[in-house]
């Protein structure tokens, strides 16, 4: 196979971050292949376009010569192609022309083209809503030339885009609103994900758990930056609607060293930048309404505001019966925000601002009593990050220079003596080089990778809690007047991380990345070196294997770790191996295997405290199919996994709490005119559960203390369920209107979230979710 | 558990009942009382429990067995005279190596843990007996019951379907369960409490009033009441 690696760029004037290489020449029956390295910084993205190349770029090609020591001259043939756009669609009335003296011919309404020349010639192509590119006859068949949209600010590379990592997967926000179940909202959406715990209801503070290990395991992203939490505690929204969002990529594992602080894998949310036409859009479900606004600002400059409210608040006192113990005294209600503003300010150099952020507050009592202190729950939580980044790129160089800052307050109180607030800012800068060589050292497309981050975090803290529960710990019997762990004052913890990474092809088949993280852990004075390497091999045209292996680490700073400084950071090395095929263009199957060792895992001593005696293992395998084809959008997710963890050395191994053994989704979506109409089948095993086998009675105290058999030793029962969407799309007057209905569980098969006990635990009940939930909205756009 | 009504809202359904922690129609131990409930160096105390059984009123009841869990060496103070559990308090000597055994001060009380187990159902419960200081269970007074003086009588009956208000006038260092075989009953743990009794209840049954307050005493009051 011959490759040409000379880089080029697209004609599209406002394809500002796409730099087109011809680099990856591959003879694939579909013929494109869109790269997408994100070696570094996460924003960094240096997409590699192969267009059907074979043989060297026909512009490199010298002119023919009358030398008697020059070849002889190429042999005229007639050669066929197609032309598409970056979805897949053909594109018709495309003018082709050849270096040659031959005429322009026009695609068909397929998209389709013949002409005949000399093999090696190159092959000019164009149409009016699009920017010009290049292909070569190189044969009897050429492969598909892809044409790129004018005014494309982001190419949608949506599941045909190489993935971070093997076993990991993207969805762009149309994809997000077409999964049915998920009623447009990214937390339910990730349990489509194989790898992610399925679940009615999100688990743990991010509300997504990976790969059988723990929610804080895993780090959620929006923009490259944590943030505080993903989803509303109620459980009902994400933090980020889903029109918010450009797409969303998740990485179960085996992410590259420019992602950190992670034992687990990596949710990034890519916020949505304005659009070149100005739109304003309004949208109402039972859940909440939101409003927001895109367009230009001049030439160089393009906005994103959008801005949502509850309205569950208005709902729910409606429909709690009068019967029920309960003062809604702050129904729960919450704001999310989100701005983007990006501003061009050269041809090298790119700005942007963006902040997201969220309030969500519910206070009741469970009783009518309004002055029965001992019976209430209060919560308040409210994060906002702001971010300015600067991206710099010029020719092989390219930069980002970020800084983020968050403001975060989280405010729990439990009855009359327990309580958790914590207040405090967090910053947090990040520059970012990378320089992308056709070749070097003899090596081919060269990418070097380098980048720096500091967070830098101060919380005011106030709690009295009991003693916090750990995985696997079973629940304490409730006691209200319980404040074991006790803290007031201000903590500092500061960050830092550098990593670098190096990628190279040795042979048009084979390319290696290695890189190396080095993360200090301030507050414990922990330095901790990460090495990470990657080995991507293509075994056939469009079939290619990966293997990754590296070491990962999560610092100590979940619920109370971050009080007691000998805390060290959890382990995890893992080794991920995939494959990806892309029989078609618009079908893509991916399967994984992977193997995660965890050490250092944190885990409570005899005396109460924290230590770091904790081991475990993951493994698992995962199947993913992608399939977008005309009006189709098909999903089918599938993974297979065990978790397994010992607490203290010498004791008995046991499953994590969120081990779930089979997850399937199976989702297809059909668009046509003005209807849309989807399914999805869910079926999932229930997780671990540790059962009560009685209890004793300690009478001063009031409290049934449980009695429990070996933890996690039994399992909720396994769901499946049955989700359909409707849309229906129409034009009112200017608005663009769509109305959907989204419900989930139709066929009402019982989900056991969990089981709960009887106060001497002498009876247990099924948790269950909702047997249907329905989502239905509104939205108009003008 | 009503309370999972709202969450379910958002969130999960909660569905097939189990028993409210105010129902007495239940196998259980309530309350176990050491009379006094701390007792100077000398004096004794007596232990008794009130028990719930399914399909009986709730009774008093001496455990069957009983052992001292805490502190070592005090295992002497424990003993079955004439049926019932006691326990006598040592002499401030013999207590001194409890109060280092259990980090305590000089002149502190010392906290003796007795395990009770009740054979007809294998309950455990646990109570503790503070020795080297006096002080004796609770008194409530007053207990208003519909309105009535609750101390005046042993019977109530009410209407079904009406509230039915029970109020004692004690703060929050005390913990408060009112509990009932007859009935729904709402607010147990709150000094003012109030009964329902809705078509599928019982309709006869006993009411009952326990109190602990932070000395480790505690006390309780029965009535038999219904709803005809």
């Amino acid at each position: 196979m011959e490759t040409c690696s000379r880089s080029v760029r697209f004609l599209a004037p406002r394809a500002r971050l796409v730099t087109a290489r011809f680099g990856e020449a591959r003879r694939s029956r579909a013929g494109v292949t869109l790269r997408a390295y994100m070696q570094s910084g996460r924003t960094l993205v240096s997409l590699a376009v192969g267009v059907g190349l074979w043989g060297p770029a026909a512009s490199a090609q010298p002119p023919p010569s009358a030398d008697p020591t020059a070849p002889p001259p190429a042999p005229v043939i007639t050669a066929t192609g197609r032309v598409i756009d970056a979805l897949g669609r053909p594109v018709a009335g495309a003018t082709v022309t050849g270096d040659g003296p031959g005429e322009p011919v026009t695609t068909d309404r397929d998209g389709r083209f013949r002409v005949t020349a000399p093999a090696g010639t190159a092959l000019v192509v164009s149409s009016a809503r699009y920017a010009s590119a290049l292909a070569s006859v190189t044969g009897a068949r050429i492969d598909d030339v892809v044409l790129l949209e004018l005014g494309t600010e982001r190419i949608e590379v949506g599941g045909q885009a190489p993935t971070p990592a093997a076993g990991a997967a993207k969805l762009d926000r149309e994809e997000l609103q077409r999964l049915p179940g998920t009623g447009g909202d990214v937390v339910r959406a990730l349990t489509a994900m194989p790898g992610v715990v399925n679940l009615q209801i999100p688990l743990g503070y991010s509300g997504v758990v990976i790969r059988g290990s723990s929610p804080q395991d895993s780090k959620v992203l929006i923009d490259d930056f944590e943030i505080p939490l993903l989803f509303h505690p109620l459980g009902i929204r994400a933090v980020v609607p889903a029109e918010s969002i450009q797409s969303l990529t998740f990485i179960p594992g085996g992410f590259d060293v420019s992602y950190g602080r992670s034992s687990s894998g990596i949710v990034q949310l890519t916020t949505r930048p304005g659009s070149d036409t100005r739109s304003e859009q309004a949208e109402v479900s039972l859940i909440d309404g939101g409003l927001s606004a895109q367009g230009p600002i001049g030439a160089h400059t393009r906005y994103m505001f959008a801005v949502r409210r509850s309205v569950i608040d208005f709902i729910l006192p409606l429909v709690i019966p009068d019967s029920v113990d309960l003062s809604l005294t702050t129904v729960p209600n919450y704001w999310d925000e989100q701005l983007r503003i990006d501003h061009e300010l050269n041809a090298r150099w790119n700005l942007s601002l963006s902040s997201v952020g969220t309030d969500d507050v519910f206070e009741l009592l469970t009783t009518k009593e309004q002055d029965a202190g001992s019976k209430r729950f209060y919560t308040l939580t409210r994060f906002l990050r702001l971010t300015a980044a600067a991206k710099y790129h010029a020719g092989e160089w390219q930069s980002t220079l970020a800084l983020s800052g968050m403001i975060s307050q989280l405010n729990a109180e439990v009855g009359l003596y327990q309580r958790l607030n914590v207040t405090g800012p967090l910053i947090t800068p990040r520059a970012t080089v990378a320089r992308a060589m056709p070749a070097a050292a003899g090596l081919q497309d060269v990418v070097w990778s380098a980048g720096a981050e500091a967070q830098i975090g101060y919380s005011h803290v106030d709690l009295a809690i009991p003693l916090e529960r750990r995985e696997g710990e079973p629940f304490p019997a409730y006691d209200p007047k319980d404040t074991t762990t006790t803290f007031k004052g201000s903590v500092w913890y500061p960050d830092y991380a550098a990593w670098s990474s190096i990628a190279a092809s040795f042979d048009p088949r084979v390319r290696l990345t290695l890189g190396l993280r080095a993360d200090y852990f301030a507050r414990p004075s922990e330095l901790a070196l990460q090495p990470r390497g990657e080995l991507q091999v293509k075994l056939a045209e469009n079939l290619s294997s990966r293997f990754g292996a590296g070491g990962y680490r999560r610092p100590p700073e979940f619920q109370s770790e971050f009080l007691q400084k000998d805390v060290k950071s959890e382990h995890s090395s893992q080794l991920t191996w995939g494959v990806e095929y892309t029989p078609i263009l618009g079908v893509r199957l991916q399967g994984s295997l992977y193997y995660t060792d965890r050490t250092q895992l944190i885990t409570h001593n005899t005396d109460g405290s924290l230590g770091n005696t904790g081991r475990g293992t993951s493994k698992g395998a995962e199947l993913l199919g992608m399939l977008h084809g005309g009006p189709w959008f098909g999903w089918l997710g599938y993974s297979y996994s065990r978790s397994e963890r010992v607490d203290t050395p010498g004791g008995a191994s046991r499953l994590f709490d969120y081990d779930q053994t089979h997850s399937l989704n199976a989702a297809l979506s059909w668009k046509r005119g003005r209807w849309q109409l989807g399914g999805r089948f869910q079926l999932y095993s229930g997780l671990p559960f540790t059962p009560a086998t009685g209890s004793e009675f300690d009478s001063d105290r009031n409290l049934h203390l449980p009695l429990y058999g070996p933890v996690n030793s039994d399992r909720a029962p396994i769901h499946h369920q049955l989700d359909v969407r409707v849309d229906y799309a129409w034009t009112w007057g200017p608005a663009q209107m769509l109305i959907y209905l989204d419900v989930q569980n139709v066929y009402l098969d019982r989900s056991v979230v969990t089981y709960f006990y009887s106060y001497d635990y002498s009876q247990r009940s099924a948790f269950e979710s909702l047997p249907l939930l329905p989502a239905a909205g509104l939205r108009a756009v003008l | 558990m009503r309370t999972c009504a709202a969450f379910a809202v958002a969130l999960a359904a909660c569905t097939q009942d189990v028993d409210a922690a105010w129902e007495l129609d239940h196998d259980r131990v309530i309350a176990v009382r050491s009379t006094p409930s701390r007792i100077a160096s000398g004096e004794t105390a007596v232990l008794d429990a009130l028990v719930g059984r399914k399909a009986q009123p709730p009774s008093d009841r001496d455990p069957d067995t009983a052992s001292v869990v805490s502190p070592s060496g005090l295992d002497a103070a424990l003993a079955r005279p004439a049926g019932h559990w006691t326990v006598t308090a040592p002499p401030d000597d013999q207590l001194a190596p409890a109060r280092v055994e259990l980090g305590l001060a000089a002149d502190a009380p010392v906290p003796l843990r007795v395990r009770m187990v009740f054979a007809d159902t294998g309950e455990v419960a646990y109570k503790v007996v503070w020795l080297g200081e006096h002080a004796d269970n609770p008194v409530v007074d007053p207990i208003s019951l519909d309105g009535m003086d609750g101390l005046a009588i042993t019977q109530l009956s009410v209407a079904p379907g009406t509230r039915i208000p029970f109020a004692v006038q004690l703060d929050d260092s005390y913990n408060i369960n009112w509990l009932t075989s007859c009935g729904t009953m709402h607010d147990f743990d709150l000094p003012r409490s109030y009964l329902r009794v809705e078509p599928e209840d019982s309709h006869a049954g006993t009411l009952a009033l326990v109190v602990r307050d932070a000395l480790g005493g505690v006390v309780w009051y029965l009535w038999s009441i219904t709803a005809p």
